[in-house]
């Protein structure tokens, strides 16, 4: 298997992008990250007030001022936004521009609500007699809207594919790029999600009672559930002979991915994370990697009482007495879960902790589960000097599981 | 590197259920179409009146009703779908027996009337009455996991949502991993609902046929007087899985997965075609080139024109810039018959492949010099070598897959 690993095109990290709670860019998210506080509050998003909680990870105001709007701009939906900006943050870190047609580039994006924020809108205007709501709040309705929404601002002419997989399609978007890359299908790919807070998955979040009245506190002994968040993850990943063709940086090498489903429950996840497990294992025998490669997990890590049990379990299967040893945070105790976005932000995340040689604190408080006996990483960042590989863990509705296994190019 | 072979075919349709149904609809280029419940008030006035649903359609030999009844309508479409191509593959391939299935299915849409069931509950009677069941099922990849559940598939489970060229990107993928060998088999399919809302919404965007002189309203693909697609619903399976091994086990092989490839045209607004057919003739080109084949390689179309002003112009000029001074084979245009979404087109592909009879093309009858394409005018097509299965997306995304016969 490892060998099989060396004779593939490789495909690594040259630029990153972000909005989330902490802010529009990747600098906001890397200080919030290393913060050890939650950006986890009250929020503006819509009327909450008949809801049974009032905490979200909403994104601030944005884009900044220097931010150049194309003049479609006013008619993307917020999910849009967040992707088209981050997209092109990340492209500008690659030192690469748009119009991408003339290159062999693709988008491979996430989304799992879209612009359901503008369609609930038209809806809630359409049910009472009077006039009808404008046509243009259901235009970027569809899921692919965000994916479609970037391709269109990079004048992209490959491939384009939009995967909406729950809360694991963030990270089914880059397993889908690297697949392109490996292929030869693509040189070169923009990676990523998008999702933007909306009424339905809040409500309907909050009927599962799955969330937390309070910020979310992953592994915590007293975690009462998640909290939802809004953002975009974006990763600019070429082929590594693509990248040292143009003398670009790379930042990290997406090393494998693996993908499995429990196939057991729409929304309990294997109480063995036996799926996870299978998809972690898969991750690390793609990149021909063992479990004791992994200097740090980035775990899906919702704050639910039965997903962080569950994860863990299927931790401690695929990576034997690795699992409580080497570090652990979740990046949801600082921005919430970006739903489809969150695997995308969270590799995001996990690439920063590879450059940075520190994997970020799980913000929450209060001790962590006696039954969980994971290395979480605290209140503050940890310095990880030797830190080479490391894993994103996406676990999702309908039991659907990916791991991926992100490196510093050696 | 495997070859992936589609060894079983389930379909649900406006036309019935099963390829025999499927079939038969094609043969006699018979679109079954019906009045769309216009009672919600979401319609306007002169809008389009008709569908191809699939709301008749008995499913309890696929879905026990006492599985269904925890199942979203796409959900039970889907796993409907998945049990006949199962049956068809064979009995020795339930899926969890041995090695991993994985399962990849696109929406467009999304499981849609439970959407919207669950925001009109939100809106009219607050959050706190959203129903736990209608969001677990509103989800786009509900009817993924379903399958997935319903047939033991524990490999990777995707659902793709690129509207008109998700079903072909779907199966692309499903090849893909197969021939790969990361996965022992795949379900690679399409599944959609067309809601009175969604048909709404389609219509006032004028996507949808309009009524015309000579009464009713009919899709017309490739006709000058083509005003719009007749939307479907429905689900399409397919089994996927390594050559060798359906050999080994005597499966029926229906077509061999020959190349996959997909592109975008930046011209394209949010909801239609753009006119950026040399990009996407370039795309479809190096997809050939990358299989070693050429366009003169390819004996049939089976094209995703529907009747659309924009799509169908679009798919025209785009085959005519592939194959360039070449004539264009023989072009089928199956959603005239089966309508938009619901994967129709995916499984009418499988058939042609396999030499099936496919009648003229409904609604057909005036050329248009733009498009300059005659589609299929009934009789026999020959036994056709490879096929060129053709899906371009309003929005911009474009996915092709070549299909061949083993």
């Amino acid at each position: 298997m490892a060998s099989e690993a060396r004779d593939r095109r490789r495909a690594v990290v040259t630029g990153l992008g972000a909005v989330s709670a902490c802010g529009w860019g990747v600098a906001a998210l890397r200080a919030g990250l290393r913060s050890g506080r939650t950006a986890i509050g009250p929020f503006q998003r819509f009327d909450h007030r008949r809801h049974r909680t009032h905490v979200a990870a909403e994104a601030p105001p944005g884009p900044p001022p220097w931010f150049v709007r194309g003049p479609r701009w006013e008619r993307l939906s917020l999910a849009d936004r967040f992707a088209v900006f981050a997209a092109r943050e990340a492209l500008g870190q690659s030192g690469l521009a748009a119009p991408l047609g003339e290159r062999a580039a693709g988008v491979f994006f996430a989304s799992s609500t879209g612009g359901l924020l503008e369609s609930e809108r038209y809806f809630a205007r359409l049910l009472p007699p009077g006039p009808r709501p404008p046509l243009r709040w259901m235009a970027s309705q569809e899921i692919n809207g965000p994916g479609d929404a970037v391709a269109r601002d990079l004048a992209v002419t490959g491939p384009v594919q939009t995967l909406s997989s729950a809360c694991a399609s963030g990270a089914l978007a880059l397993e889908a790029a690297l697949a392109a890359i490996r292929s030869g299908e693509v040189d070169l790919a923009v990676a990523g999600g998008s999702d933007s807070l909306c009424e339905i998955t809040y409500a309907g979040f909050n009927s599962l009672r799955a969330v937390d009245e309070a910020p979310c506190r992953p592994f915590r002994e007293d975690r009462a559930g998640l909290s939802i968040g809004e953002g975009a993850g974006v990763l600019v990943l070429e082929s590594l002979d693509h990248a040292r063709a143009r003398g670009a940086v790379s930042l990290a090498e997406l090393a494998g991915a693996g993908g499995s489903c429990d196939a057991s429950h729409m929304t309990a996840p294997h109480p063995q994370g036996a799926g996870a497990a299978l998809a972690v294992t898969r991750a690390l025998a793609d990149a021909g990697k063992g479990p004791g490669a992994i200097d740090f997990v980035n775990a899906h890590g919702t704050g639910t009482p039965l997903n962080d049990v569950a994860e863990f379990a299927g931790l401690e299967s695929a990576l034997g007495p690795r699992a409580r040893e080497v570090p652990l945070t979740s990046t949801k105790g600082v921005v919430g879960h970006l739903l489809g976005s969150s695997g995308a932000l969270e590799a995001v995340a996990t690439v920063l902790g590879l450059c940075d040689r520190e994997v970020h604190p799980t913000p929450g408080g209060g001790r962590v589960d006696p039954e969980i006996h994971a290395r979480l990483v605290l209140e503050t960042p940890l310095a990880v000097p030797q830190a080479r590989a490391a894993l994103s863990t996406s676990l999702a509705f309908g039991g659907c599981n990916v791991a991926l296994v992100l490196t510093r190019e050696e | 590197m495997t070859v992936a072979v589609v060894t079983g075919v389930g379909a649900v349709g406006s036309f019935g259920c099963g390829r025999a149904a499927l079939a038969e609809a094609l043969r006699t280029s018979h679109a079954t179409v019906s009045e769309v419940d216009r009672s919600g008030g979401y319609h306007l006035p002169e809008s389009a009146r008709t569908a191809a649903l699939a709301a008749g359609a008995d499913l309890a030999a696929w879905v026990p009703p006492s599985a269904g009844r925890r199942m979203s309508p796409p959900s039970k479409l889907a796993v409907a779908a998945a049990r006949m191509a199962l049956e068809e593959a064979g009995p020795s391939t339930p899926a969890a027996e041995d090695g991993l299935t994985e399962v990849v299915l696109a929406t467009a849409f999304g499981p849609a009337s439970f959407t919207e069931r669950l925001l009109r509950t939100i809106l009219a009677e607050g959050p706190e009455s959203a129903s736990p069941f209608l969001f677990t099922e509103c989800v786009a990849n509900a009817p993924a996991a379903q399958v997935a559940i319903a047939c033991q598939a524990r490999g990777p489970n995707i659902t793709v949502t690129q509207r008109e060229a998700g079903a072909l990107i779907a199966l692309g993928r499903a090849a893909s991993d197969v021939a790969a060998g990361t996965v022992t088999r795949a379900l690679a399919g399409a599944v959609d609902e067309t809601t009175p809302l969604v048909h709404a919404v389609l219509d006032r965007y004028q996507a949808l046929s309009r009524p015309s002189a000579e009464g009713g309203e009919r899709a017309r693909p490739f006709d000058r007087r083509r005003s719009g697609f007749l939307v479907g619903e429905g689900a399409a399976v397919l089994v996927v899985e390594d050559q060798a091994a359906a050999r080994a086990r005597e499966a029926p092989v229906l077509a061999r997965v020959r190349a996959w490839g997909s592109g975008f045209d930046p011209t394209a607004s949010r909801v239609s075609w753009g006119r950026g057919h040399e990009p996407l003739a370039r795309a479809l080109r190096r997809m050939l080139d990358r299989a070693g084949l050429s366009p003169r390689e390819l004996d049939l179309v089976v094209s995703g024109a529907s009747g659309s002003v924009a799509g169908d112009r679009l798919e025209a000029h785009t085959l005519h810039a592939a194959w360039g001074d070449d004539p264009l084979p023989p072009v089928l245009a199956p959603k005239a018959v089966v309508g938009e979404y619901g994967g129709g087109q995916l499984a009418a592909a499988v058939l042609a492949a396999t030499g099936a009879e496919f009648g003229p093309t409904p609604g057909f009858e005036v050329f248009d010099p733009d498009l300059r394409v005659v589609p299929h005018a009934g009789g026999p097509l020959g036994g056709p070598r490879r096929v060129l299965v053709s899906g371009l997306a309003g929005g911009g995304a474009a996915a092709w897959v070549v299909l061949e016969r083993p």
